[in-house]
């Protein structure tokens, strides 16, 4: 069989089977093609504004540093005239986080991009290793969690950066979308579609509050496979992780589905995403019965899709079979004349954890659905009702009077043994290093 | 094949007649054949509200439409309505409605369709309701517009064609699995809707149940159908313009095939078991989305049945947006798109603007989910 041809130069000879939609493009026209669809992603959302200084979200994994070379690219070929940086999170575990970091420096000179690098330590006073030494490491996810969701924020402040931009890709707002449809929570799943996220403006005067920092995903529309395809063509230099999910959790049954719906129809992420968006404008904004007090008190930054869940290690197969009892409870209740439902579910030790589960009782004898509802006329989105605040302590966006890391850093430091903490207790170090193996992923 | 949760007769009594013992566990609860069997009825009576006999005009008989596909949901459903019809007629000596069954005949088009010979014992057994049988080409000969023929190619040669062939020739231009599955099962339901106006059904009785309402809501959503859930799975007015109602909607679909094998007389007979295949490939060209789906939910709903439950309870939070009869429908699937936003193009992750070479794809009438089944439309 004679080689075929790009399906758009029509002149080289075809390499690559592209895995959206499987046309046959030799390697510079996918490089392009690829390069032209996130371009347009920006553009179409008028992502970026000229003279902006932009915070490359950079763990060294292949999403973060295609971005950062695409957007290095894409910066100097159609003349964004935006500032671009790169900042890091090292959370501070020892013999893990180093190679990646490392990978973050060689491409901070590659791209010619200044780099920080900001630790757990220098953002709350605690690497990840003393943490664990102190709370032992059961538990020490539910710290890292929490002070990673505010990590890139407060990193973005101090580098005085208003907006921050992620790996996310179409892979993972697919999986988001199909995950909170399986534990019901539609207030998430209206978010994390949404390409950018930002913490209401309304909140803070201070223009160095890192309450009010932009986040952006320019990938969200890119398939992981040719975010693979693209880095491996344009020999990027990135670190590869991997990311064991729990096959029973949440996040991992949906990757699974995810990949077998690509596989069956290739169009299926983006078909997914698009479901995704549509049923967005679906949600009601507030929710009724519970005044918005359950559900929807979670700050944009931190609700990002998280690309890589870090499930691993921390709720292995509980976290389903923990919602269906909690669920199954509810039914029995329900039995008994009361509407019961379920809204979010988090398992305990899960990282989406910062609020408790939120059983809302209905009013009885409120049927929802069917002729009612479409005798209504559709209601303009009416703006969230949440109950948002501002940590006394730190500023940050918070339901609670004292955001959630901050009480965790209260404990930590209250019990922080006089003498400091010694580290490297070399078996624990290790062990922790594969419960935490996610972590790494966090920014991308 | 007894299935999988019917447990072996043990000393446990059941947990709510505190009398027999248990047969099956049923959401942790142990019940015995009887309780289990009435536990099911209550279930699927209990949205059967609107259909009492107090709100039936005495000189005007309320007919709905129970399609049968002789599937493990359809056929309970027929069972509990006809024991229902039965209880309201020795109480009131009326009844609040009057059933007609449907049959739609596959034969040709399906992979493993139902034996249309069923239907005369399903009337032996059920002699009260009115029974009628179509065939899926018959959907090309009710429709009131040219619509259909619109979406296959030369339609002016395809409008005169004998219909079987018609239907030959539109399922023929679809390029894959997923989308054949898709354009027969909207044609089914688009028949089944003339066939309710027809007879002069007020609404449909559908048989799904928890489970297969929360696969079809996530295969719609992998389908890019997402903006149609809040009309796919709720009772009420359709956009179709007759009402639907899911009475199936609180049962299980291993309840209902524990149902079909403790009821008495048992169902077994009667229902038509598709080849079931323990694993699917992905990587076969025969595997469907929805396929993927059935598979992945029966997996769920082993373990996590309340989950399942959850899944449906959220879809149907999704508030329908207000839709007028002047909004646009999609040419196949019948949905009202909001917005006319119809083709895959023109919205964030369509990026084929940014290319040299657009695709002059403009969907013609189709919504997302639609267009992706039928891409050669409008080309």
């Amino acid at each position: 069989m004679p080689p075929s041809p790009c399906v758009l130069c029509k002149t080289n000879r075809a390499v690559i089977l592209r895995p959206k939609d499987h046309s046959k493009l030799c390697k510079p026209c996918f490089l392009s093609v690829f390069e032209t669809e996130i371009h347009h992603t920006i553009t179409s959302n008028h992502l970026f504004q000229r003279g902006e200084k932009i915070a490359i979200g950079a763990s060294g994994g292949k999403d973060s540093t295609v971005l950062a070379s695409v957007l290095k690219t894409l910066n100097g070929r159609y003349d964004y005239g935006v500032e671009l940086v790169l900042l890091s999170i090292d959370e501070g575990i020892k013999g893990y986080r180093d190679d990646s970091l490392e990978t973050v420096k060689r491409n901070a000179k590659q791209y010619d991009m200044p780099l920080t690098i900001l630790g757990y330590d220098e953002l709350y006073g605690w690497t990840m290793d003393q943490v664990v030494e102190q709370v032992g490491k059961k538990g020490n996810c539910t710290y890292c969690g929490v002070f990673r969701r505010q990590a890139l924020d407060r990193g973005a402040a101090r580098l005085g950066v208003r907006h921050v931009v992620t790996g996310h890709n179409a892979d993972d707002v697919a999986e988001t979308v199909l995950m909170n449809l399986l534990r019901g929570d539609l207030p998430r799943l209206s978010r994390t579609t949404s390409i950018v996220t930002s913490t209401p403006s309304a909140i803070s005067t201070d223009p160095n509050s890192h309450t009010n920092i932009k986040r952006s995903k320019p990938l969200k529309y890119a398939y992981e496979k040719e975010i693979v395809l693209y880095a491996h063509h344009k020999n990027l230099d990135y670190f590869s992780t991997e990311c064991i999910y729990s096959p029973e959790a949440f996040r991992g049954s949906a990757r699974a589905l995810i990949k077998n719906l690509e596989r069956v129809r290739p169009s299926a992420i983006l078909d997914v995403v698009r479901s995704g968006e549509d049923m967005a404008k679906l949600v009601l904004s507030s929710d009724e019965g519970c005044e918005g007090a359950c559900a929807s008190t979670i700050p944009a930054a931190e609700e990002e899709v998280d690309g890589c869940g870090s499930v691993n290690g921390r709720s292995v197969g509980g976290e389903m079979a923990s919602m269906e009892q909690r669920l199954a409870q509810n039914e029995v209740v329900a039995e008994q004349d009361l509407e019961v439902e379920m809204t979010i579910n988090h398992g305990s030790g899960q990282r989406h954890d910062e609020h408790d589960s939120g059983t809302t009782l209905r009013k009885p004898g409120k049927k929802r659905g069917g002729k009612e509802k479409r005798g209504q006329a559709f209601l303009p989105k009416k703006t969230q009702k949440q109950v948002m605040g501002q940590c006394k302590k730190c500023g940050y966006l918070s339901s609670q009077e004292i955001c959630k890391a901050c009480v965790l850093l209260e404990g930590l430091n209250k019990s922080r043994p006089k003498n400091g903490i010694e580290l490297g207790y070399e078996a624990d170090t290790h062990r922790i290093a594969n419960g935490v193996n996610d972590l790494q992923m966090q920014v991308d | 094949m007894p299935s999988k949760h019917i447990e072996p007769p043990g000393e446990e009594p059941c947990r709510r007649c505190k009398e027999n013992t248990f047969i099956i566990v049923v959401r942790s609860e142990p019940l015995c054949r009887d309780c289990f069997i009435r536990y099911v009825h209550t279930k699927v009576i209990k949205r059967m509200e609107s259909f009492r006999v107090r709100n039936a005009d005495p000189n005007r008989q309320r007919k709905i439409l129970l399609p049968v596909s002789f599937g493990v949901s359809s056929i309970p459903l027929l069972n509990i309505m006809d024991h229902h019809l039965k209880t309201q007629k020795s109480k009131t000596g009326r009844t609040g409605f009057a059933l007609t069954i449907l049959f739609v005949d596959t034969l040709g088009v399906e992979k493993s369709p139902a034996n249309p010979n069923l239907l005369i014992q399903l009337e032996e057994r059920f002699p009260d309701h009115h029974y009628a049988k179509v065939h899926l080409e018959d959907v090309f000969r009710t429709e009131m517009d040219d619509s259909l023929l619109e979406l296959m190619p030369y339609a002016e040669v395809s409008k005169v064609l004998p219909l079987s062939e018609q239907l030959a020739v539109l399922i023929n231009s679809l390029t894959s699995a997923t989308a054949r599955a898709d354009v027969i099962s909207m044609l089914k339901t688009r028949l089944i809707v003339q066939q309710a106006q027809f007879l002069g059904c007020e609404g449909i009785l559908w048989g799904d149940s928890t489970t297969r309402l929360a696969e079809k809501s996530l295969t719609e959503t992998a389908k890019g159908r997402g903006f149609s859930l809040p009309w796919q799975i709720a009772d009420g007015e359709s956009p179709y313009g007759i009402t639907f109602n899911y009475p199936m909607k609180d049962v299980l679909k291993k309840e209902l095939v524990s149902y079909v094998e403790l009821v008495q007389p048992p169902l077994t007979s009667l229902v038509h078991r598709e080849p079931t295949n323990t694993q699917i490939s992905t990587g076969s060209k025969n595997t469907t989305i929805d396929d993927l789906m059935k598979h992945y939910f029966e997996s769920v709903e082993a373990n996590f049945p309340s989950i399942v439950s959850n899944v449906v309870r959220t879809i149907g939070k999704l508030e329908a947006p207000y839709s007028s009869s002047s909004d646009s429908h999609c040419k196949l699937c019948k949905m009202p798109v909001v917005g006319g936003q119809f083709g895959i193009h023109g919205w964030g992750g369509d990026q084929e603007d940014g290319l040299a070479a657009p695709v002059g794809n403009v969907g013609q009438g189709l919504c997302y989910g639609c267009s992706r089944s039928m891409p050669q439309v409008g080309r």
